[in-house]
């Protein structure tokens, strides 16, 4: 397969899965205004709804805030590998991100996110609200404020899925859906 | 105490905290690289001046276009706090200030807005 055939085919694909936006490689929070802002301009060109583009952006930047904290997958300089995609569902959008865990964390983060997902909007609004006056204690099942607000931005359960890859590490995506209300 | 004010960015929020006047205020974004950093310094400060005080008047102005997680708990930290120093005595009031068409900040507003029986909660939508 010739250079632009292989860089054709990804492209293609991307496009296959309604992807308006890709990143994939090293995130630090100085990537994250400049690409923010970025995701903000395209989602905006593609709905007249200011509070789509907002939730978009918000749960864009828990994702990647999350990857920077707490990926394990870190290169030479420390830097969280994850790989991040923005596109349309219907009438909304998405927003997925993955990246490497270690699989002890894998597990911790599974049942906090099975959860976060069982809750209707009401136990969500509470375990915000719980967790931000510090009455969550850390590593318990629901905490982990960022999960919480992606969970309360989307319009539908979030979705999350882990893979082992080797012995050491599993790999952990998570989607979000975001459509007008 | 020396008033402080900040300049917004495009990920931090203007701060302008006037301690002569006894006003406050936070607008803008907010979901800095380093939230202690950030709000470290203000927040202690605002702290120990409202700390030992048991009459007045506060007013304290938000007005976010966007905060992250992280920047929610310091906004709760704020709301704690006023209504603390409103339980001391002090005529406080809050002004949630949010663009008209903006229902994430307009709900936000309401839940943090519950947080406060002492001080005074405004909703103030913006045309």
């Amino acid at each position: 397969m010739s250079l632009a055939q292989e860089h054709y085919r990804i492209r293609k694909l991307l496009e296959e899965e309604n992807v308006l936006f890709c990143y994939s490689g090293p995130m630090n929070e100085a990537l994250l205004p400049g690409l923010g802002q970025l995701v903000k301009q395209k989602i905006a060109v593609e709905t007249d709804h200011p509070g789509t583009v907002q939730n978009v952006f918000s749960i864009l930047v828990e994702q990647i805030q999350n990857v920077i904290r707490y990926a394990e997958d870190r290169d030479t300089q420390a830097l969280g590998q994850g790989t991040l995609t923005v596109g349309r569902d219907g009438e909304g959008f998405f927003v997925t991100c993955g990246n490497r865990v270690e699989i002890g964390q894998a597990n911790r983060l599974r049942e906090k996110l099975a959860s976060i997902r069982a809750m209707d909007r009401e136990e969500l609004k509470a375990m915000y609200r719980q967790i931000l006056k510090g009455e969550v204690p850390e590593g318990s099942k629901g905490a982990g404020v960022g999960f919480v607000d992606i969970a309360r931005r989307s319009s539908q359960p979030i979705e999350f899925d882990f893979i082992p890859i080797d012995s050491n590490y599993s790999y952990f995506a998570l989607k979000a859906v975001i459509r007008p209300n | 105490m020396e008033n402080i004010k900040i300049d917004a960015t495009e990920r931090t929020p203007a701060i302008d905290f006037n301690f002569a006047d006894n006003r406050f205020s936070m607008r803008g974004e907010s979901y800095p690289e380093d939230v202690p950093t950030f709000f470290g310094p203000p927040l202690s400060a605002l702290e120990s001046h409202l700390r030992g005080m048991q009459a007045g008047y506060v007013e304290f102005d938000f007005e976010m276009i966007y905060f992250n997680s992280t920047s929610a708990k310091v906004v709760m930290k704020l709301f704690d706090l006023l209504e603390k120093t409103a339980g001391q005595g002090v005529a406080v009031t809050v002004n949630w200030r949010f663009a008209e068409d903006d229902d994430n900040m307009q709900e936000l507003g309401e839940e943090f807005g519950e947080e406060l029986q002492a001080a005074t909660f405004n909703m103030c939508a913006l045309r």
